[in-house]
C-alpha cells in the first residue's frame, strides 16, 4: 500500500490543521459564551451589516480580560 | 489596575439604587489598548437571547458608548467606552430602565489570572491528546487488524513520532502534580497515572527499536485524553460556581467618598482610606472602615455584622463597624482604624485562620490513590520479580510488569469522582445551588450535626408587620403615605402591608433615626418610633414598636416581626428526624432566639454569640468527632462558615460569608439544604458503586495482566469499556427527577417583639 | 444587478470573462477533432456572452448608495435560482436514467443516451449542479449574516458562482461526449479539474476574507462547517485527480496512480465528498437555518461544536469501506470499518441536537411545511447515517455490496438529508433574499414536501428490497454448488422495484418542479415587504419592558 505514503501524511497535515485551527479559536475567545452566541443568529431586526464594533474590538483582535 | 477616577470632578448626588455609587462605577472603567476605556458590568438577571439583544441595544444607544456586548454565560456585559475617562452611568441607567441589576464588576474581584487560564490550557492539551490519540488509534487499528512487516513497523514509527511529542504536551498537568506530591512525600491519584504513561511510552520505545510486536502507544494517548477530559469537567465545575459567585451583588464596598480640607468630595479607594480621614457616608451606603460619626443622625442596618435585624438608630459619637448599611440619612464619619484593622479585618484573620484548620480534609479519590497506588506498584514489583524467576529474561519481565502498569492505570478511578461530580453540579445549579468544588459534596455526604444562624439564614432578616391597628380609613391612608417616604424597611414593611391608596403628604421630612413627619389634610402627623409619635399625640404610650398618630389625636401601634425564610420548618424537623441534630447560633437576645427555637423546634439554641464563640462551637463539635453543617449569612458567621466541616450561605449573605461557604443558593427557601444534602448523598453512593466497577475491573485485569496474556488491543479495549461504564454510571445522576420546588410557602412570621 | 457594480468592478468582471473566452478560444484550437474542442466552444460561449452582458452595462450609472449599510444578496439570488434549475435538470435526468433500467428502450440507440453517459449527468447534475450550487449560495448568505458583514468585494462571489456552474456544464456536456476519468464524483476530465481548483482556491479565499471582516466576534459553528466542506474538498479534490493528459490538446489522462492504490484513492476521496461535501456543508445549513426557522437556539451548541471536531476526525479514514472483499490488504479494510461504525458517534449527536432543538415547537413542525423538511431531514440524516455504519461491517457488506441496496442508501442520504434540508432552506431564504412577506403559495410548499417525502420512501423502500433480494440470489448455491440464479434471473426480479423507484423518483421531481415554480413566483407575483419602521429599529413595540423569565 504504496499509496498510503501519500495518504496518511496529508490526513496528518489536515488533522493539524484542524488543530491550529482549534487552538486559534480557542485563543481568539471563541468558545467563551457559547448559549449566548447561539442565541444570536436569531436577531433578525435589521437584516443589515453592523458597523457597531470600532476599529481593534472586532473579533479578530480580541483583547484579554485580566 | 489604575484608578481613573481622581480626575473627575463630581457632586455628590444620592445613589439612586443600592449601594452603587457613581464613583465605583466610574472607577470601574480600564483603560483599553486603543484609547478606549472598557468596563465590565455585572447583570445577573441577564436571562435569554432576547435580554442580549436588548441590552446591546440599548447600550449603544447611550452616550459615550462605543460598543457593548453582553455575555450570557457570565451574565455580564463588557462595555467599551470613548475613552477610560467617559462616565459609565448612563449605561447603568439605561440597564435600570429595561428592569436590570447592574453592578460594576471589578476585575481584581475575580480570581487572579493564573487561575483562570488553567481552563484553555487543559483544553489545549485535551485538543492535543485528541488529535493523538485519534491518528495513533487509526494506525493502532491498522496493526491490530493485520498490517505486517514493514508497514506495521512503519506504522509503529509514525505512531511514536505522534505520541512522544502529545505525551511530553498533553501530559504536564499530571506529571507536574505527581511531582509537586512527591517531593512532599505523599501520593496522589497523579502518580501512578504519570507513571503509567511513561513506562508505557518507555517501553514502547524499546520494543520499537527491537522490532516488537507490542507497542502501546495508544494506550498511553487515550489514557491521557480521557484523563484530561475528567479532570477538565473538575475545572469547568469550579469555573461556572466561580463566575456565578462573582456575579451576585458585591456588598462591600471598593472605595469611599472623602471630603477634602477644602470641603470638596473625592471618591478615593479602599485602600487608600486611612486613619483620621473625613468621610461622607451617603443613605443606601455601606459603611466601608471602623468609623464614628462627626455629623447627622440615621438609622442603620447592622445585621451583616451583629446578625441583628432591626434597624438602629445613630447620632453624632456612635462607633460603626464595616460593612454595616447607613439606611435613612446621609452622615459624616471619622476613620477610627486603618482598612488593615477594621472589625472586617478581624473577621478575615478569623476566617484564614479557621480555613488553615479545615484544609486538612483528603478528598476521596487521593484517599483511593493512598491505598492504590502502592498496591499497584508492589505488584508490578512483584510480577516482575516472579517472571524473573521462572523464565529469567528480564526484558519480558520488565514488559509484563509494565503492562500490569498500564492495565491498571486509574482511568476509571480518575474519572469516577469528577464526572459524577459534574453532573451533580449540574443538577444543584438547576435547583439553584452554586457548589465551590467537589470535594464540598464529598464532605456534605458525611454531615451528622447541622448547625444554623438564626437572622438572614433561618429568617429572611426583613421585618414584616403582624398585627395593624384597627384605625379609620384616613389614618390608614396617611401611614401608607408616610411610610412611602422612608427607606428604613420598617417603614416599607408598613408601606407593603397596608393595601390602601396612599393620600397626598405635604412638607414630608425624614428625622433620622426617629421616623416621617408631614401634614396630611393639613394635619400634621408623624411615623416612627413610639416615644417620638408620642410627643405630637393625645395618650402618651410606651409601645415599642412603630407608632402613627395625627396630632393630638391618639398613636396607634403596629407590631413587627422577623419572617421564617419559606422551607425552614420543613428543613429543621427533617433533618433532626433523619439523625442530624440541628443547633441554631446567634447573636440575637435570648428571648427571640427561644422564639424561633420554639417555632422551629429545635432544642439546642445559643443567643449572644460572638464570631469567636460561634468558632468555638463548631470547634467544640469538630473535637468530639462531629463533622458539622453550618448555615450562615452574616460577617459574623464567616469564620463559623470556615470552621465547619462544610458549610451554606444564602446569595444574600455577605461577601466574606459568600466567599467562606462551600454551596451558595439563589432561591429563598431553606429546602435548598435538603436538596444539596440529597444530591450529595446521591453522589457519594454513585462514587461508591463508580469506585466498585473500577475495583471489578481490576479485578478482571490484573490477573490476566499479571499472566502476561494483555495485549495493546485488550488494553486499549478495557480501559475504554471501563471508563465509558462510569460516565454512564455517573450520568444516571442526571436521570433522578430534582426534588420538586417548595410547594407550600409557610412566611408564618413568628411573633417577636420587634 | 449589474447596477450594484461599480465600474471598475464592470472592468475587472469584463478582464476576467475576457480571459475565459481566450482560454476558450485556445483550446477549441488546439483540441480541434476532440472533444477538448468542443469544450473549447462551450467555455468561449459562456465567457463571451458574460463578457457582453458586462459590456453592454459598462456605461450605466454607477451605485450610489452606501454599500457597508447592506449586504450583497445578488449572487445568493442567482445561486438558489441556478440551484433550483440545477434540480430540475438532475434529478430529471434521474428520471430518465430509471426508467431506463425499467425499459432498456428509452434509450433511443443514441451514443450519448447510454446508461454510462447520462448517469453521470445525473450525479453530478445533483451533487454537484443542485448540492454545489445550493451549498455555495447559503454560504454567502449565512456567512454575511453570521459575520454581520459585507463580502469584501463584488466580483469573487460572481467569480465562484458563474466559474463552479462552468465547470458543471463542462463536466455534464462532456459526459454526453463521453469524456470521464472513471472515478465516480470525479469524472470530469483533467482541464475541468484545473479550473475546479482555480474556483475552489479563490472560494475558500472569499470566506476567509469575509470571515476577517467580520464585525461579530463568534464565529457561528454554521461557518466551522462551510470552511471544513471548502477546504477538505480542495484537499481531496487535488490529490484524487492527481493525473497526467495523454496529450495536452485531448481531453484523455491517465491516473498518476494505478490498480488498486488507484482504488484506495478513489474512496479516500469519494466517501470523504460524502462526508465533506454532503455533510458537513450541509450541516452548516442545518445548524443555520433549523434555529432560525423554528425561533429556537440550537439544543446544545457545544454538543454541535463537538461533533464537528468528531466529525472532521473520524471521517478521514472511513472510505476503504467501500473496497470491502477487494485486493485492497485485509487490516486497511477493517481500519474502514472501525472507523465507520465510530463516525455514528458524531453523526447521531447532530442528528439528535437538530431533533432537540426543535422540542418544544413540534406546534411549529406541524404547521409549517418548511420547517418539516428541515425536521425530516435530520430524521433522514440519523438514519441514513446509522444504515452506512452497519453497511460498513464487512460481512453486512458481503450482501450488500454491489446490489441496489447502495443505491437506495445514498439515496436515502441524497434525497431524505441532502435534498430535503436544501429545500427547506431555499423556501426559509427566499422571501428572505427577495424580501416578500411570504413565499407565494404554502400549499405548494405542503404539497412538495409530501410529494418528497412519498418520493424519498418509495425510492428507498424499493431499493432495500431490491438489493437485498438481489445479495441474496447471488450467493445461492444449488445442492451441486453452482449458482442457483443466472444474472438474468436476478434482473428480471428486480424490474418490479425499478419501476416504483422509477415512480418514486418521479414523484421527487414533481416536487421540485413544484418547488423551482413556487420560488419563482415568489420572486415575481408577492408583494415587496414594507418595512415596518425605518431602520435602525427601536424594539418598544415587540418587547417586554421588562425581562421575562426572572
Amino acid at each position: 500500500m504504496t499509496i498510503l505514503t501519500l495518504l496518511i501524511p496529508v490526513t496528518l497535515v489536515m488533522g493539524a490543521v484542524g488543530l491550529g485551527a482549534f487552538f486559534w479559536s480557542l485563543h481568539s475567545g471563541q468558545y467563551e459564551d457559547l448559549s449566548g452566541d447561539a442565541e444570536r443568529i436569531l436577531f433578525d431586526e435589521d437584516d443589515k451589516p453592523l458597523a457597531a464594533y470600532p476599529p481593534g474590538h472586532s473579533g479578530t483582535t480580541k483583547e484579554k480580560t485580566p | 489596575m489604575r484608578v481613573i477616577s481622581e480626575k473627575h470632578d463630581r457632586k455628590v448626588r444620592p445613589a439612586p439604587s443600592g449601594p452603587v455609587t457613581r464613583a465605583e462605577r466610574s472607577a470601574s472603567v480600564r483603560p483599553a489598548a486603543n484609547g478606549h476605556g472598557v468596563c465590565l458590568i455585572s447583570v445577573p438577571n441577564i436571562s435569554c437571547g432576547a435580554c442580549v439583544a436588548r441590552i446591546e441595544r440599548a447600550l449603544i444607544d447611550c452616550p459615550g458608548v462605543v460598543a457593548a456586548r453582553a455575555n450570557l454565560t457570565l451574565r455580564q456585559v463588557r462595555v467599551t467606552l470613548t475613552d477610560a475617562n467617559t462616565d459609565p452611568s448612563p449605561g447603568y441607567e439605561a440597564l435600570a430602565a429595561l428592569g436590570y441589576t447592574a453592578r460594576p464588576l471589578d476585575p481584581s474581584d475575580t480570581e487572579p489570572a493564573s487561575a483562570q487560564q488553567d481552563g484553555p490550557d487543559l483544553l489545549r492539551c485535551i485538543a492535543v491528546a485528541g488529535f493523538g490519540a485519534m491518528n495513533v488509534m487509526l494506525l493502532s487499528v491498522a496493526v491490530w487488524s493485520g498490517a505486517e512487516a514493514t508497514t506495521r513497523d512503519t506504522f509503529h514509527l509514525i505512531s511514536a513520532l505522534i505520541a512522544v511529542p502529545v505525551v511530553a504536551y498533553a501530559g504536564q498537568p499530571f506529571f507536574r502534580s505527581a511531582l509537586v506530591v512527591l517531593r512532599g512525600g505523599r501520593l496522589n491519584m497523579d502518580v501512578p497515572i504519570a507513571l503509567a504513561v511513561l513506562l508505557a511510552l518507555a517501553l514502547s520505545l524499546s520494543e520499537l527499536l527491537q522490532g516488537g510486536d507490542h507497542v502501546f502507544f495508544d494506550a498511553a494517548v487515550t489514557l491521557l485524553f480521557f484523563l484530561l477530559t475528567g479532570r477538565y469537567l473538575d475545572q469547568l465545575m469550579r469555573d461556572r460556581a466561580r463566575s456565578a459567585v462573582t456575579g451576585l451583588a458585591r456588598l462591600s464596598p471598593k472605595g469611599a467618598m472623602a471630603r477634602g480640607p477644602d470641603g470638596s468630595l473625592e471618591w478615593i479607594a479602599l485602600h487608600a482610606v486611612a486613619k483620621g480621614m473625613i468621610l461622607h457616608i451617603d443613605a443606601g451606603e455601606r459603611v466601608p472602615v471602623d468609623v464614628r460619626i462627626l455629623h447627622g443622625d440615621t438609622d442603620l442596618d447592622r445585621s451583616l455584622v451583629t446578625g441583628e435585624a432591626m434597624p438602629v438608630a445613630a447620632s453624632p459619637g456612635t462607633e460603626l463597624e464595616a460593612g454595616t448599611l447607613n439606611l435613612t440619612g446621609g452622615i459624616e464619619v471619622e476613620v477610627l482604624r486603618p482598612v488593615a484593622e477594621s472589625f472586617l479585618a478581624e473577621m478575615m484573620r478569623m476566617l484564614s485562620a479557621a480555613e488553615t484548620s479545615r484544609s486538612t480534609y483528603v478528598r476521596i479519590a487521593d484517599r483511593a490513590a493512598r491505598l492504590y497506588a502502592p498496591v499497584v506498584h508492589l505488584l508490578a514489583v512483584a510480577t516482575f520479580a516472579g517472571w524473573l524467576l521462572v523464565t529469567g529474561d528480564w526484558q519480558v519481565s520488565a514488559f509484563v510488569a509494565i503492562s500490569v502498569l498500564i492495565i491498571t492505570c486509574p482511568c476509571a478511578l480518575g474519572l469516577a469522582v469528577p464526572v459524577a461530580q459534574v453532573v451533580a453540579a449540574g443538577r444543584l445549579m438547576r435547583s439553584g445551588i452554586l457548589m465551590k468544588d467537589g470535594s464540598a459534596l464529598e464532605r456534605l455526604a458525611q454531615i451528622d450535626r447541622a448547625v444554623f444562624d438564626k437572622t438572614g439564614t433561618l429568617t429572611t432578616g426583613t421585618p414584616m408587620v403582624t398585627s395593624c391597628f384597627e384605625g379609620e380609613a384616613e389614618q390608614r391612608e396617611a401611614s401608607k403615605a408616610l411610610a412611602m417616604q422612608s427607606r428604613h424597611p420598617a417603614a416599607q414593611a408598613i408601606a407593603a402591608h397596608l393595601p390602601e391608596v396612599a393620600c397626598e403628604v405635604a412638607d414630608a421630612v425624614e428625622v433620622p433615626g426617629f421616623g416621617v413627619e408631614g401634614r396630611v389634610h393639613g394635619r400634621r402627623a408623624r411615623l416612627g418610633r413610639a416615644r417620638w409619635v408620642a410627643e405630637i399625640a393625645a395618650n402618651p404610650q410606651a409601645a415599642t414598636g412603630p407608632a402613627f398618630a395625627f396630632e393630638g389625636a391618639p398613636a396607634l401601634s403596629f407590631d413587627l416581626s422577623e419572617t421564617l425564610r419559606p422551607g425552614a420548618v420543613d428543613t429543621i424537623s427533617d433533618m433532626q428526624s433523619s439523625g442530624i441534630p440541628v443547633t441554631m447560633l446567634s447573636g440575637d437576645d435570648a428571648a427571640r432566639v427561644a422564639q424561633v427555637a420554639e417555632t422551629l423546634g429545635i432544642a439546642e439554641a445559643h443567643h449572644g454569640m460572638t464570631p469567636a464563640r460561634k468558632v468555638g462551637v463548631l470547634e467544640d463539635l469538630r473535637d468530639r468527632g462531629h463533622r458539622a453543617l453550618m448555615v450562615g449569612d452574616g460577617l459574623n458567621d464567616t469564620a463559623a462558615l470556615a470552621a465547619a466541616h462544610v458549610s451554606m450561605a444564602p446569595s444574600t449573605a455577605a461577601d466574606a460569608g459568600r466567599t467562606a461557604a462551600d454551596f451558595v443558593f439563589l432561591r429563598d427557601g431553606l429546602d435548598a439544604v435538603a436538596t444539596a444534602q440529597d444530591v450529595a448523598r446521591a453522589t457519594a453512593r454513585v462514587v461508591r458503586q463508580n469506585f466498585g466497577l473500577a475495583i471489578a475491573y481490576n479485578c478482571i485485569a490484573i490477573p490476566l495482566a499479571v499472566a502476561g496474556l494483555v495485549t495493546p488491543l485488550i488494553a486499549a479495549l478495557a480501559m475504554s469499556a471501563s471508563s465509558i461504564l462510569v460516565i454512564g454510571n455517573s450520568l444516571r445522576l442526571n436521570g433522578k427527577r430534582a426534588a420538586a420546588p417548595l410547594q407550600s410557602v409557610e412566611r408564618g412570621p413568628v411573633a417577636i417583639p420587634a | 444587478m449589474m447596477s450594484n457594480l461599480t465600474r471598475a468592478e464592470r472592468a475587472n468582471a469584463m478582464v476576467i470573462a475576457g480571459t475565459g473566452a481566450f482560454i476558450g478560444l485556445v483550446m477549441a484550437a488546439a483540441g480541434r477533432g476532440d472533444p477538448m474542442g468542443a469544450h473549447g466552444w462551450i467555455v468561449l460561449a459562456f465567457c463571451g456572452a458574460l463578457f457582453f452582458v458586462v459590456g453592454s452595462a459598462y456605461e450605466d450609472p454607477e451605485p450610489t448608495q452606501d454599500r457597508t449599510a447592506s449586504y450583497y444578496d445578488d449572487p445568493t439570488k442567482v445561486g438558489i435560482l441556478i440551484a433550483l434549475f440545477w434540480a430540475v435538470v438532475g434529478m430529471g435526468m434521474g428520471v430518465w436514467v430509471a426508467s431506463q433500467l425499467a425499459w432498456p428502450d428509452l434509450r433511443f440507440d443514441a451514443a450519448w443516451s447510454s446508461f454510462g453517459r447520462i448517469r453521470p449527468v445525473h450525479t453530478s447534475g445533483v451533487i454537484f449542479g443542485f448540492g454545489g450550487n445550493a451549498l455555495i449560495a447559503t454560504s454567502f448568505h449565512i456567512m454575511q449574516r453570521t459575520c454581520r458583514a459585507r463580502m469584501p468585494d463584488q466580483v469573487t462571489p460572481w467569480f465562484v458562482l458563474l466559474g463552479f456552474n462552468l465547470f458543471c456544464i463542462v463536466a455534464s456536456s462532456g459526459y454526453l461526449m463521453g469524456v470521464t476519468q472513471s472515478k465516480e464524483y470525479a469524472e470530469p476530465e483533467w482541464y475541468a479539474d484545473l479550473w475546479l481548483v482555480v474556483v475552489w482556491v479563490v472560494y475558500f479565499v472569499l470566506y476567509i476574507r469575509t470571515l476577517a471582516r467580520r464585525n461579530e466576534p463568534h464565529i457561528y459553528v454554521a461557518n466551522w462547517y462551510y470552511l471544513a466542506f471548502i477546504l477538505v474538498v480542495a484537499v481531496l479534490h487535488i490529490v484524487n485527480n492527481l493525473a497526467v493528459p495523454a496529450s495536452l490538446t485531448g481531453a484523455k489522462s491517465y491516473s498518476a496512480f494505478a490498480g488498486v492504490q488507484d482504488a484506495m484513492t478513489q474512496w479516500w476521496y469519494g466517501h470523504n465528498a460524502v462526508a465533506f461535501f454532503l455533510t458537513s456543508g450541509f450541516l452548516g445549513m442545518l445548524y443555520y437555518f433549523l434555529p432560525k426557522r423554528a425561533e429556537r437556539p440550537i439544543y446544545s451548541y457545544r454538543l454541535s461544536i463537538l461533533s464537528f471536531w468528531g466529525i472532521t476526525f473520524f471521517y478521514i479514514w472511513a472510505g476503504s469501506h467501500h473496497l470491502h472483499y477487494t485486493a485492497l490488504p485485509h487490516w486497511v479494510q477493517t481500519l474502514g470499518m472501525t472507523f465507520s461504525v465510530m463516525l455514528l458517534v458524531p453523526s447521531w449527536a447532530s442528528a439528535g441536537n437538530a431533533l432537540m432543538t426543535l422540542n418544544g415547537a413540534w406546534h411549529k413542525v406541524r404547521d409549517d411545511a418548511t420547517l418539516r423538511f428541515m425536521m425530516v431531514a435530520a430524521v433522514f440524516y440519523g438514519l441514513s447515517t446509522f444504515e452506512g455504519s452497519f453497511m460498513a461491517i464487512r460481512p453486512v457488506n458481503g450482501l450488500s455490496h454491489y446490489t441496489d441496496w447502495t443505491v437506495g442508501h445514498v439515496h436515502a442520504g441524497a434525497m431524505g438529508w441532502v435534498a430535503l434540508i436544501s429545500f427547506g432552506s431555499i423556501y426559509a431564504l427566499a422571501p428572505v433574499l427577495w424580501r416578500r412577506e411570504t413565499i407565494y403559495s404554502w400549499k405548494a410548499v405542503e404539497w412538495h414536501f409530501w410529494l418528497a417525502l412519498a418520493g424519498t420512501v418509495i425510492y428507498v423502500f424499493a431499493m432495500w428490497n431490491s438489493g437485498i433480494t438481489q445479495g441474496l440470489m447471488w450467493r445461492t448455491y444449488t445442492e451441486s454448488g453452482t449458482l442457483a440464479y443466472s444474472f438474468t434471473d436476478t434482473l428480471v426480479a428486480m424490474h418490479p422495484y425499478y419501476v416504483a423507484r422509477t415512480f418514486g423518483g418521479l414523484l421527487f421531481l414533481i416536487g421540485a418542479c413544484i418547488g423551482a415554480w413556487n420560488v419563482v413566483m415568489t420572486i415575481r407575483r408577492m408583494p415587496s415587504e414594507t418595512p415596518e419602521r425605518d431602520y435602525p429599529t427601536s424594539s418598544e413595540s415587540r418587547e417586554p419592558a421588562l425581562p421575562a423569565a426572572e
